[in-house]
């Protein structure tokens, strides 16, 4: 399972959705928005190609600054057998800055709260260009069965946590299968 | 006017009329009835006619002459009636069903019918004279008691006055004719007249033959020393020989003009002109007909417009010249001059042509055209199967649409044509294509502004489109002829290529025309050239400047994209360079350069790259094989090897730009390998950091091989020389083991090996264990000479089977490729928004499947892979929405 980006840093913001990232990089470049189309292209042809399992995004119809993303709860998680939609909006300014990422199922996750906001360093000030739309899934993807307890958004779910089996009742309570969009 | 007046008379006269007048009167009348009947049964007594012109003259006392004329006038006519017409039409009783009846059955009444009409002319012409005299008879009488009553003055009126009663006899005589017309008469009419220039152009063309002979002997003894003498003695006795023959056709003309001329004294004026123009346009229609018949490699025109000034117009002009005289003298004795030979200087002066004749002129020209015209579009398709050689025909064509054009009936009736003959599942593509670039070039010559070309040529490229292997026959056909596989027959590619090298200096030329120094003379030249485009033309189709006829453009848009044919060619060309053991690659440098003065620089860059690729290895090569005495680093000892450096060449390309290339692996012999290793040595230190990676199984190795009894050479694959190497130390292989010392698997040796076993080299025989086979090599030629044989026929076959596999991914590999990839777009889609109609998915492709490949496929071309996968039950199709299936 690829863990690359995972999220481990503990240093992150309590309330980093709130407050504004912070500019960790230098002032954006000039962006042509021909390169970042032809980013966002490659990056989709780099998705579909990859073929991982259990992570997926696509363009909203007539503009690729909107993604829709889809992610699946990971095998031996308390999430197995869920699956999650995701919104990614980008800036124009990609990849010098992260895309803006929310759940748009709800989600039982101490770092998701109930507007779908997500807490990951990577999506704030922990972003890199190198970064991709995939990797980012990726890293959503393990962040489910491995979340941040010490900065929850979602301190019932953090509570919980410690009880594998009733926080695998209360997701499949509240787990809401995604509609087609 | 002249009627009234005397109307008027006649009242003053009755007023003063006693009895006894009236009872006079009521008797002169009845003496001159009788007198008028006895004079027209014909007893004509000399008596007779003093009597009758006494009564007349009596009666005109009584101011009754108008009377008399209606009288006498009706009298005319009933007598006419009975003895002429009824007499005439009965002499043509006979030959009622001549039009039913095919006149060529019977020629034997023939000139039967000819005397026939003849005589009945010549009778009732006679008759009518007779009754002229009568008429004239008349005339003079009452002009005589006119003259005695009258002062002079009035006689100058009633000589008018006779006129208009001859006149009115006239129209008399013709309306009894043709009120007891029979329906058969002009049938018969136009018969004989069918007969008689036929007879003429008999004549006329045996007189042609004989000019075109005489023309042909001048020529031959030009150089003779007796020429002068010799041409004009044969002046004199062609002077005779013309005389008789003037004096041959002034009788036929002249016969033929009397009964035209008796037509027309009785009134059939318009009958026989009708007759002798329908004879002489179905003996046009004849002759056209024979003379295009079905050879299109000669132009007919020129001829049948000789041909109609030599028989038609010169009959018409005889004819005409003849009628003319005899109508301008009524005197027989000036008719009777030779019509010939006034017709004959103003014939060959052309000045003081008739106008009639200019008309007939460009009438019989005009139905000459048409009719060509039609024979050849109705053939239209068999002469462009054969264009060039039938170039003639349609120089000729074209002459005729301009002067007729009636574009659009060659437009229709060969799109017919087409649809019926060439577009069917029979046709082969390489035939259709042929026929196409043939109809290009023919309708280019008819048509230059490719206005019709354009209607013709869409259900061709239509059809086209529908063939899988349209692609591939066009680049085969482009690049055919430039020394490659001529798998095609015919000599297609050289024409394409033929066609490509006239476009590059055709582009030289624009190159010119567009210069933007043009004068403005020139300019003015351009613009008083413009021509507005045929109303045919399809406005949507652009301008005339875009409908510029380029074949190799036409054969593009049939694929609808050049990339297609780009990348087909990439793979053809891949495929040759593959095969090639020298660095030999000028033709296809030639035709690279050719194609990218069409396609352009960039969609060719791969090519070059390839080609590049290719000349660089030969450097490459050589600077190696310069190496060759310094030791390598590896220290490879290459002196046990048989094989030394200087038998290796390799061909180095960057994989990158090369279409995706068949990988098989194999074992190559040990020194072989050691060879390449060093041979990659050697590279690498020539050309550090790269490093060369071969493609083993590509190539080709000329093996020797040496038997007991024979030497053989060979050209083979790697494959097939691994194979037959392997039998150097050992005699005998199960397949199995073959194919575990080769290195490919089972199935793919069976196939390979056939190569040897088809040529005698190797035998296969069963074992015990049925899976398994042996093969065995044959040492003597003894044994196998016979199987040798046998196969000679087949190896071709085999051969060509076996190169048919080709060492670069195939087109239709590539679409599959293609496929795989619009599929994980599918699914990532299906799989972020649920399901999607088609057209969605469609937008959606094609807004986002940019990268290479990006999506060009149709809608219909997506619905049928989107129902394969269905069918692969990796997607569901639920009321018009596909979805994931779960």
């Amino acid at each position: 399972m690829a863990a690359i980006n995972r999220y481990t840093d503990n240093t992150a913001p309590a309330n980093p959705v709130v407050s504004p990232a912070k500019q960790s990089l230098p002032p954006a470049k000039t962006a042509d928005s021909q390169s970042v189309l032809k980013r966002l292209q490659s990056e989709l042809m780099a998705l579909m190609m990859s073929g991982d399992s259990g992570i997926s995004a696509f363009p909203e119809e007539d503009n690729i600054f909107c993604w829709k993303g889809t992610i699946t709860g990971s095998k031996e998680t308390v999430f197995e057998g869920t699956e999650y939609r995701l919104s990614f909006s980008f800036p124009n300014d990609y990849p010098f800055k992260p895309p803006k990422v929310k759940f748009e199922t709800g989600c039982f996750h101490p770092n998701v709260d109930v507007y779908g906001n997500i807490c990951l360093d990577i999506l704030q000030d922990k972003w890199s260009s190198a970064y991709d739309v995939r990797t980012i899934l990726l890293s959503i993807q393990s962040l489910l069965g491995e979340p941040n307890i010490s900065s929850p958004l979602n301190t019932q779910a953090a509570q919980l946590w410690s009880n594998q089996e009733e926080y695998r009742k209360m997701v499949e309570k509240l787990y809401k299968p995604p509609t087609a969009a | 006017m002249e009627e009234s007046t005397s109307f008027f008379c006649n009242l003053g006269v009755l007023d003063s009329l006693s009895d006894d007048g009236v009872q006079e009167i009521l008797n002169t009348y009845a003496q001159f009835s009788a007198a008028t009947q006895a004079l027209l049964n014909g007893i004509g007594r000399l008596s007779l006619r003093s009597e009758f012109v006494a009564h007349v003259q009596s009666l005109c006392k009584h101011g009754l002459e108008s009377l008399i004329l209606n009288h006498f006038l009706r009298s005319l006519q009933e007598n006419f009636e009975i003895n002429g017409a009824s007499e005439f039409w009965r002499h043509f009783d006979a030959y009622e069903n001549i039009a039913i009846l095919n006149t060529s059955n019977l020629p034997h009444s023939e000139e039967e019918v000819r005397e026939v009409l003849c005589k009945a002319l010549e009778e009732i012409s006679s008759k009518k004279k007779c009754q002229e005299e009568f008429l004239s008879i008349l005339v003079h009488a009452l002009q005589s008691s006119r003259y005695d009553l009258m002062e002079k003055g009035r006689q100058y009126d009633s000589e008018t006055e006779v006129v208009r009663l001859f006149a009115k006899y006239q129209l008399l005589v013709s309306s009894v004719l043709m009120a007891t017309l029979p329906r058969h008469f002009p049938d018969l009419l136009h018969w004989y007249f069918k007969g008689k220039l036929e007879e003429l152009s008999a004549i006329m063309a045996g007189e042609l033959n004989e000019d075109y002979k005489f023309q042909c002997k001048d020529d031959m003894e030009l150089d003779g020393k007796g020429r002068i003498s010799s041409k004009s003695g044969q002046k004199d006795f062609n002077e005779c020989y013309q005389l008789e023959k003037f004096s041959n056709i002034d009788k036929l003309v002249k016969s033929i003009g009397k009964v035209v001329l008796d037509l027309r004294n009785l009134g059939f004026t318009s009958m026989a002109e009708d007759a002798y123009a329908s004879a002489i346009f179905s003996l046009l229609k004849a002759k056209v007909d024979s003379l295009a018949d079905d050879d299109y490699r000669s132009s007919v025109l020129e001829p049948i417009k000789e041909w109609i000034k030599a028989v038609p117009l010169h009959f018409l002009h005889s004819l005409l010249a003849y009628l003319g005289n005899s109508a301008g003298n009524n005197s027989p004795f000036h008719s009777l001059k030779s019509s010939l030979a006034p017709c004959a200087s103003s014939f060959n002066s052309g000045v003081d042509t008739p106008e009639g004749l200019i008309r007939w002129q460009s009438r019989l020209e005009y139905f000459a055209y048409e009719t060509l015209q039609d024979l050849r579009i109705a053939k239209l398709f068999e002469i462009i199967v054969d264009y060039p050689d039938s170039s003639p025909a349609i120089e000729d064509l074209k002459q005729c649409l301009e002067y007729t054009g009636q574009h659009s009936k060659l437009v229709e009736s060969f799109i017919s044509a087409l649809r019926y003959r060439l577009l069917t599942a029979g046709a082969s593509t390489n035939d259709i294509l042929h026929q196409y670039v043939s109809t290009i070039k023919a309708l280019r010559t008819i048509d230059s502004a490719g206005v019709f070309l354009e209607a013709v040529g869409e259900p061709i490229r239509e059809y086209l489109r529908g063939r899988k292997d349209t692609i591939k026959c066009i680049v085969t056909m482009l690049t055919d002829g430039t020394g490659g596989n001529s798998n095609v027959s015919g000599n297609t590619g050289d024409s394409l290529l033929e066609e490509l090298n006239r476009d590059e200096e055709g582009q030289e030329n624009v190159g010119i025309d567009d210069d933007f120094h043009a004068d403005d003379k020139q300019a003015w030249i351009n613009a008083s050239r413009w021509e507005p485009d045929p109303v045919e033309a399809d406005p949507l189709k652009g301008g005339r400047t875009r409908r510029k006829v380029d074949i190799l453009g036409m054969l593009v848009s049939i694929i609808g994209s050049k990339d297609q044919l780009v990348n087909e060619y990439r793979v053809m060309l891949a495929e040759k360079l593959l095969n090639k053991s020298d660095y030999d690659i000028d033709s296809e440098i030639r035709t690279l350069e050719l194609l990218k003065i069409h396609f352009g620089e960039s969609s060719m860059q791969k090519c070059e790259i390839m080609l590049n690729d290719l000349i660089d290895s030969k450097r490459t090569n050589s600077n190696i094989k310069a190496t060759i005495n310094l030791p390598s680093q590896t220290a490879v000892d290459l002196k046990e090897s048989v094989i030394s450096m200087n038998d290796l060449d390799a061909t180095i390309i960057s994989s990158n730009f090369w279409p995706p290339i068949q990988d098989e692996n194999i074992n190559l012999p040990a020194s072989v390998d050691h060879l390449l290793t060093d041979y990659a040595q050697r590279f690498n230190e020539i050309k550090t950091p790269r490093k060369l990676q071969w493609k083993k199984n590509l190539g080709t190795v000329k093996l020797e091989l040496q038997f007991e009894d024979r030497e053989l050479q060979f050209s083979v694959a790697p494959v097939h020389a691994v194979i037959i190497m392997q039998f150097q130390h050992k005699k005998s292989w199960s397949a199995r083991s073959l194919a575990a010392a080769v290195g490919v698997p089972v199935d793919v040796l069976s196939r390979r090996i056939n190569f040897w076993v088809n040529k005698g080299i190797l035998s296969e025989s069963r074992t015990a264990d049925s899976t398994d086979h042996v093969y065995v090599l044959v040492e003597s030629m003894i044994d196998t000479s016979k199987n040798v044989s046998n196969n000679g026929n087949n190896e071709d076959l085999m051969v060509g089977e076996d190169e048919g596999e080709g060492s670069v991914a195939s087109v239709e590999d590539q679409i599959r490729k293609e496929m795989t990839v619009y599929e994980k777009f599918i699914l990532g889609m299906l799989t972020n928004f649920g399901s999607m109609a088609l057209d969605r998915i469609h937008n959606t492709l094609k807004m986002f499947c940019v990268a290479d490949p990006s999506y060009d496929k149709s809608i219909q071309q997506l619905q049928s892979f989107l129902s394969g996968l269905v069918s692969e039950e990796k997607l569901e199709l639920r009321d018009g929405m596909y979805l994931l299936k779960k």
